[in-house]
Parts: structure tokens; C-alpha cells; sequence
């Protein structure tokens, strides 16, 4: 377990010092949802039913931006190769290296996301609960990005590869993730559910996605 | 049986034999199974002459779903086994697949015109469709972008099995995406249970596509060891050049 605490910290550190932490992510989120309405027009009641949807979309868009860095740069350097050897093994490994990352990156999109709702004319439970549900979704998507990543480490361009790898596979999650925002909005009582669907997502994919990760390694590292 | 057939010159003489077999039986079955859509069965009482879309349909969006496991399951004995043939299965397999995907895309799309009154609807089953498409897209997308082969095969065969996880949960989250906002000027082609004189020429083209795709997968597989062969025939005249004019050779 120190070891898995150790790694998840190295990853922490390392996006605050080489990616600027957060900011990019959150950045790109805030563009995306500035500029969705300047594209779809600003009807109130459309950005209201739409908000919640956008939001999980540009939530899902900003997870694969940092995804290319993960895998990418510890497979050039070798890091990866010296990981391959630890005695934790790569699956649990993988875990610690990816939600580390995601949680050192992605923290503030469920806050962006509150806030967002409220400026798109979604009340403000249904707000909070499309926040729950971004949060909920947040570890499936590192994971599923980082799963991506893994397969396409050290291939050039492979930003378009990974997100044509990753997009099928974020597909439950987007679905739950957005229709509890979207339930929630509608005053439908199936938000709970899709809340409730989301995270055990989340889970099955914590469960699973670190030995798909350490097939991918393992695979790219001959 | 499989590692017996490992040795390309043991997959060459079967292939060369099971070809001409699958062609002839898959144009005879086409034959049949396209006479019997078009002529040989009455028109729907329902949904007309448009019924008879369904019989190129209804196989194509099988052998979509059909290939995608043949295509996981080359992957698993692969990713086992290290079987190079079933890698090489998987290899040729996926782009045949994807073809099909877009078929059973194309003429849903055909069929959804004059039976919906729309082209497209993004109803579940269509919906999961297409992200399967999307699936087929990525896994060729990560081959062709690995060079070294073994680890594009390696890789290859780690996505191809999630995949099939992700494609199960696709269906279900999709089901249950479109149930929340079923549009209501859907009609659920749920129809009458399908009479005998429909199911014979479905069955005939269901099992002529199968053929039919048995035999691409067969005839790609052949091609590609030829020209695996052609490469090495020309490395080695290459080399053989080489030193005939005192160079050293290219290292192997």
C-alpha cells in the first residue's frame, strides 16, 4: 500500500509541475461550455435541457486531453519499463498512477459543472446533482481514458487515437452520468437511479479497467 | 487442431482448398436466397414489397455482431496462446466486420425510410450499432498505428477483448438511454411472428453471408501469407545482392 500511495503522490506532483495541474483541463471545460450556447443559440429553455448533457459531454472531452501524457511520456523515458518490475504489480499500479492523475487534474470539472448549470438556466438541485454525477463519473473516465493511453503510449499524434479508442468505451457512463443531470431537470425521480448507475459504473470500472491497463502495458512493452 | 495449422505452408494447402469450396457454395446460396427474397416469397401484408429489405438487412446486422465475437475470440486464443494464426484471424476478420456494420447501418437506414419515415432515429438498437462500428474503427485505428508487429497484436488483441465487455454494457445502457425518452411516433417494428414462407429465403441469406464471410476471411488470410512470403523472398534476394557486391548483409 505505500507504494501505491507513493506512485499516486509522484503523479499528483507531476501534474502540478509539468501540466499546470488542473488549469488545462478545467480551461478547456470552461471554453467548451462558454462556447456550446454561442453555437446552439441562446433560447433559455434550450440551454436549460440541453445544459446538463453539454456539461457531461465537455466533461468527457476534457478527460482525454490530459490521457496522451499519462501512458505517453513514462513509455518513452523507460519509467514504465522499471514500474513493470515493482513487487505491487502493474494492476494496482496503474490504479494508484491513473486516479492519481485524475484526481490531481479533474477535481475542479464537478465545481465548473455547478456553476455551469446555473449559468445554462438549470435550477439549482438539478445543478448539484449533475455535479454529483460528474464527480461519480470522473474515476470510470480516467480509467477508461488511461486504458487508451496505455494501448497507444509513445505513438505519435496518438491524442486522436486514444479519444477514437476511448469514446466507445465511455459510452455507459456518459449515459448515466448525463441522465442524471438531465432526470434531475426534468423533475423525473429516476435521477437518483442514473446517480446510483453512474457510480456503480465508477466501480466496476475501478474493479476491472487496472488489469485491462496492465494487459495494455504489459502488451506495448513487448 | 489450431497449432497444426500454425505452420503457413499447413494453412496454405487447407486454404487453398477450402476457398473455392466457400465461393462456390456462397454463390449458389446468394443465388438461391436472392431469388427466394425477391421472388419466391409473397410481399408483407403489413409493410408491402419493403419487407423484402430486411432479408439483406437482418443478415448483415448478424454478421456485424457474429464477427465481433469471431474477432474477440481470435483475440483471446491469441492473447492465451500466442497462436500467430488466430492473430492473423483477427487481423483479417475486423476490417470484413466493419464493412458489414456499415451495410446493416446503410440498409437499416434504406428500410427505416419508408417503414419510420426517417432515415435515422436514434433508437437503441441503431445507436448500440454504431458504436460498434466505432469499436471496429479504433481497433484497426491502434493496428495500423503500432509498427512493431508484435506489440500491435498484442495491444490489438487487449482491446478486441474489452470490447466485448464494453459492447454488452453499451447494449444495456442504451436500452435503458432510450427507453427514459422513447420518442412516441416511433413503430416498433415488433410485426407479426414471422411466417414460414419469410423465415426460408432469411435463412438462406443468413447462411449465404455466412459463407460469404467465411470465404473473405479465408481468402484474406491466404493473401496475407502470400505477401508475408513475398517479403521475405525479396529481403533475401536483397541481401543475396548486397553480397554478391562485397557488401555485408542486411542484418535479419
Amino acid at each position: 500500500m505505500g507504494g501505491m500511495g507513493a506512485i499516486f503522490w509522484r503523479e499528483a506532483r507531476l501534474a502540478w509541475a509539468g501540466g499546470g495541474g488542473p488549469a488545462g483541463p478545467a480551461a478547456f471545460f470552461l471554453a467548451a461550455i462558454t462556447l456550446a450556447p454561442l453555437a446552439i443559440g441562446p433560447d433559455p429553455d434550450l440551454l436549460a435541457s440541453a445544459g446538463p448533457g453539454l456539461m457531461a459531454f465537455a466533461a468527457l472531452l476534457s478527460v482525454l486531453q490530459s490521457a496522451e501524457r499519462l501512458y505517453g511520456d513514462d513509455f518513452v523515458d523507460g519509467t514504465l519499463d522499471l514500474y513493470a518490475l515493482l513487487p505491487i504489480g502493474l494492476p494496482l499500479l496503474s490504479l494508484a498512477k491513473t486516479l492519481g492523475q485524475g484526481v490531481a487534474t479533474l477535481w475542479p470539472l464537478p465545481v465548473i459543472a455547478l456553476l455551469g448549470g446555473l449559468m445554462y438556466g438549470v435550477p439549482l438541485v438539478s445543478s448539484l446533482m449533475l455535479a454529483a454525477s460528474l464527480a461519480a463519473a470522473i474515476p470510470a473516465l480516467v480509467l477508461l481514458a488511461g486504458f487508451a493511453g496505455a494501448l497507444a503510449a509513445g505513438v505519435r499524434r496518438s491524442g486522436l487515437l486514444i479519444a477514437l479508442i476511448a469514446t466507445p468505451l465511455m459510452v455507459p457512463v456518459l449515459i448515466f452520468a448525463a441522465g442524471a443531470g438531465r432526470a434531475g431537470f426534468e423533475g423525473d425521480e429516476r435521477a437518483l437511479a442514473n446517480l446510483g448507475l453512474t457510480a456503480a459504473i465508477s466501480l466496476g470500472t475501478i474493479a476491472l479497467a487496472p488489469f485491462g491497463i496492465a494487459g495494455a502495458i504489459r502488451s506495448r512493452l513487448g | 487442431m489450431l497449432s497444426y495449422f500454425s505452420n503457413p505452408q499447413r494453412f496454405d494447402g487447407l486454404a487453398r482448398r477450402v476457398i473455392p469450396v466457400l465461393g462456390v457454395v456462397t454463390i449458389v446460396l446468394l443465388a438461391i436466397g436472392v431469388w427466394l427474397a425477391f421472388f419466391g416469397s409473397p410481399p408483407d401484408y403489413q409493410q408491402g414489397e419493403t419487407i423484402r429489405i430486411m432479408y439483406v438487412h437482418v443478415p448483415a446486422a448478424y454478421m456485424a455482431m457474429a464477427l465481433y465475437a469471431a474477432l474477440a475470440g481470435a483475440s483471446f486464443v491469441y492473447f492465451v496462446w500466442r497462436h500467430s494464426l488466430a492473430d492473423a484471424a483477427a487481423e483479417v476478420i475486423a476490417p470484413i466486420g466493419a464493412v458489414f456494420t456499415v451495410l446493416a447501418l446503410m440498409t437499416g437506414s434504406l428500410w427505416g425510410k419508408p417503414m419510420w419515415g426517417t432515415w435515422w432515429e436514434w433508437d437503441a438498437r441503431m445507436t448500440s450499432v454504431l458504436v460498434l462500428l466505432l469499436v471496429y474503427l479504433g481497433y484497426m485505428a491502434l493496428r495500423s498505428a503500432l509498427e512493431d508487429a508484435q506489440q500491435a497484436a498484442r495491444a490489438a488483441a487487449v482491446l478486441a477483448m474489452a470490447g466485448i465487455v464494453n459492447l454488452v454494457i453499451v447494449k444495456f445502457s442504451v436500452d435503458w438511454w432510450s427507453s427514459l425518452h422513447q420518442p412516441a411516433s416511433v413503430i416498433r417494428f415488433d410485426g407479426p411472428t414471422i411466417h414460414s414462407s419469410q423465415l426460408w429465403p432469411l435463412g438462406v441469406m443468413a447462411l449465404a453471408y455466412t459463407t460469404l464471410a467465411a470465404w473473405l476471411v479465408f481468402y484474406r488470410l491466404r493473401s496475407r501469407t502470400l505477401i508475408q512470403k513475398a517479403r521475405q523472398i525479396e529481403r533475401r534476394k536483397l541481401r543475396d545482392a548486397r553480397q554478391a557486391q562485397g557488401e555485408p548483409g542486411e542484418l535479419a
